[in-house]
């Protein structure tokens, strides 16, 4: 029992795992093999609010809160690593920010299709020469008498086969560094939206990450989102929040891995005993049940602080560093109980595994957020 | 007149308890029997306006249970606890639901679901009808508002059974009778956000404290223990068609067949 969670946040999980577990665990295995995206769930889940969890009811969301939201997150994902980053993406780092920093105007046509599944959102950020050095971004946005004519070649990008409304980050003047960077609202269809092939990746197959490229496309202004040159602080803000559902992702992952190894380590037998009697397993199991709390601590604690409108973006990075490091040890332990069998595709715990080796690169890599949280730590004590 | 529906819902054990039994959200669920009644409940009013009520008794850890049933679309919640409402068996039960469904009237329809898994007696819903002195039908699969009367549909041994019920009336849900929606996140905002579920006492109802309780119970318990089944995996030999023999008379002998 977690001492954090108020009985809604309890019952937020009951319902979430309910649906997931007998709508989308079944088939988890199965649209990874295929890198199918399930439309038919993402219909199910749409009507249950998981596209709008914290966006308020008069524009079509759930109106949660953040602790609600990574609960929900972490459940998904407890089940399919692939349709967590859909929910976590599109919620966090796409909806957010339009919420956060778009006008009512804007609010008022882009959220309620968003909020209620009908359209899925993208986060434009990374291009081939911009990762980690996020404010290297080429793509530009010059703006003319009607709007903007836009460029980019976008790669990476989650959900990018299926979104509709994507969040673009480009450069509205090449001089000003960082404070050229810009985000606007590139819809698709616009003439010049061209969405590159699937991504073949290791893991997250049953998300279409693909690229997006935008050729001389025509954005009216009005698709600006905040002003122009803010960009960049508009990514951090979103990547602040992005970094705590990243983090619950890890943990859903993670918790998979660990009820999937007890359970086999209860029944396999080896020397005459199950495994789960053999030293060496129970310390994985020991080490891979404390990690996992760990990192649910910290991922609920950084909900927790932005609920009560608190900084929370040192709480959000430690808990997306340690979650998703946590659950690439988790995972990797997982494989290694199974055995053989972890490694082959007919046990779910090899793709656990592939599932989880993502969150230390996408939204800050562990060594970036190395690097921030060194930074502050520093900070803390320099006279 | 609009419709107001009450439908009876338990939290069940999931989880065998050390000593005693200790209901609370980590412990217990909402009966999976129930969900089918409420779901019928809910999808009545929406066709046929009018209010659901869900009725729960047990300590007040399992007000979950009243969450879950406003979350799904229920309008209301009504936990009726008290100590001396502990040890209760079915009878016990029946009297208290009855006489905290006394309070709730005017009513028009009360649900049950057919059983708990948890205790599987099937006694509450048709128990609480008499100490109504309503009229009852039980495994109901379909059911419609024909002003002034209720049609329903039970299917049993092979034959469909309609009735025209005058109101008010108890109903036990079959289980398979429909799908129980899925829960949104609005729905639990919702049924957190605005308080909805009153909690009662036998004070606050018109019933001896000597019919509930240990003291009204003519059954009790000793004890509850999860059992666990011993599985067996056993390799058939010889012909495809041997081995259907022998699969038959495995499963004759199991009663499933004769
Ligand atoms: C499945 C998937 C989904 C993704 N989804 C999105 C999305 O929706 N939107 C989006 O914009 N992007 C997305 N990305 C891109 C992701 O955010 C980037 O891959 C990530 O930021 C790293 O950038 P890079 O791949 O260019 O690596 P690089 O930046 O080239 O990094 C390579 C290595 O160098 C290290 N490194 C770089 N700079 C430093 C430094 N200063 N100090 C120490 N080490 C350093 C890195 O930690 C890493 O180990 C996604 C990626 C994947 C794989």
């Amino acid at each position: 029992m977690n001492t954090f969670l108020s009985e809604k946040n309890r019952a937020v999980r009951r319902s979430v795992r309910a649906f997931c577990e007998r709508e989308i665990m079944p088939i988890a295995g199965e649209i990874d093999r295929e890198a199918r995206f399930p439309w038919e769930v993402i219909e199910m889940m749409g009507k249950l609010g998981y596209f709008g969890i914290q966006v308020p009811k008069k524009l079509g969301g759930s109106g949660m809160d953040s602790l609600s939201c990574v609960i929900t997150i972490e459940e998904i994902s407890r089940a399919c690593g692939s349709l967590g980053l859909c929910v976590t993406v599109h919620n966090s780092v796409a909806v957010y920010p339009i919420m956060a920093f778009g006008s009512e105007t804007q609010k008022k046509r882009w959220i309620p299709p968003l909020a209620r599944g009908e359209k899925i959102g993208a986060f434009c950020l990374t291009e081939p020469n911009a990762g980690s050095d996020a404010a290297g971004v080429e793509a530009t946005a010059i703006r003319n008498k009607k709007g903007y004519l836009v460029n980019a070649n976008k790669v990476f990008v989650t959900n990018g086969g299926v979104a509709d409304i994507c969040l673009i980050f480009a450069r509205t003047d090449p001089d000003a560094g960082r404070r050229g960077i810009s985000v606007v609202v590139a819809e698709r269809g616009t003439p010049g939206f061209v969405v590159g092939d699937l991504e073949d990746l290791c893991g997250m197959r049953a998300n279409p990450v693909t690229s997006i490229r935008l050729y001389d496309c025509k954005i009216p202004a009005e698709n600006l989102l905040g002003e122009e040159g803010t960009g960049f602080q508009i990514g951090i803000m979103a990547l602040d929040t992005g970094r705590i559902g990243i983090a619950a992702q890890a943990v859903g992952i993670a918790q998979a891995a660990l009820e999937e190894s007890a359970r086999y380590a209860n029944q396999r037998q080896q020397f005459g005993v199950s495994i789960g009697k053999h030293q060496s397993i129970q310390a994985m199991l020991a080490d891979m049940a404390t990690e996992l709390e760990a990192a649910r601590l910290m991922v609920y604690r950084a909900a927790l602080l932005r609920d009560q409108g608190k900084h929370f973006s040192r709480a959000s990075a430690m808990a997306k560093l340690y979650a998703s490091e946590a659950a690439s040890r988790i995972t990797d332990m997982a494989v290694q109980i199974h055995g053989g069998y972890g490694y082959s595709k007919s046990y779910p715990v090899e793709r656990y595994y592939r599932d989880a080796r993502v969150t230390r690169i996408y939204e800050g890599t562990s060594e970036i957020h190395q690097m921030v949280i060194a930074r502050e730590v520093l900070k803390d004590y320099a006279k | 007149m609009a419709l107001h529906i009450i439908v009876c819902i338990k939290s069940v054990v999931t989880k065998a308890p050390e000593n005693g039994i200790i209901r609370s959200a980590e412990t217990a669920e909402m009966n999976l029997f129930d969900r089918p009644a409420l779901e019928s409940a809910i999808a009545l009013v929406e066709r046929e306006g009018g209010t659901v009520t869900a009725l729960s008794m047990g300590p007040k850890s399992c007000a979950f249970v009243l969450h879950e049933a406003i979350a799904m679309g229920a309008d209301r919640g009504v936990l009726l606890s008290d100590p001396r409402l502990g040890d209760s068996d079915t009878l016990a039960t029946s009297k208290a639901l009855g006489a905290a469904i006394k309070k709730l009237e005017p009513y028009d329809i009360v649900l049950f679901g057919t059983r708990t898994y948890d205790s599987d007696t099937g006694q509450v819903g048709p128990q609480t009808a008499v100490s109504l002195d309503i009229p009852l039908v039980t495994g109901v699969s379909s059911l419609n508002y024909e002003k002034p009367l209720l049609r329903v549909e039970r299917k049993v041994d092979g034959f469909r059974e309609e009735y025209n019920l005058s109101l008010p009336a108890a109903l036990t849900v079959h289980p398979a009778s429909v799908k129980p929606r899925d829960i949104p996140l609005s729905g639990i905002e919702e049924a957190f956000e605005k308080k909805k579920i009153e909690t009662w006492t036998l004070n606050d109802l018109s019933l001896d404290p000597k019919l509930v309780g240990k003291k009204g119970s003519p059954t009790e318990v000793l004890s509850m223990k999860k059992m666990t089944r011993e599985r067996k995996c056993e390799f058939l030999e010889g012909t495809l068609e041997e081995q259907a023999e022998v699969l038959i008379e495995r499963i004759k002998e199991t009663g499933l067949i004769t």
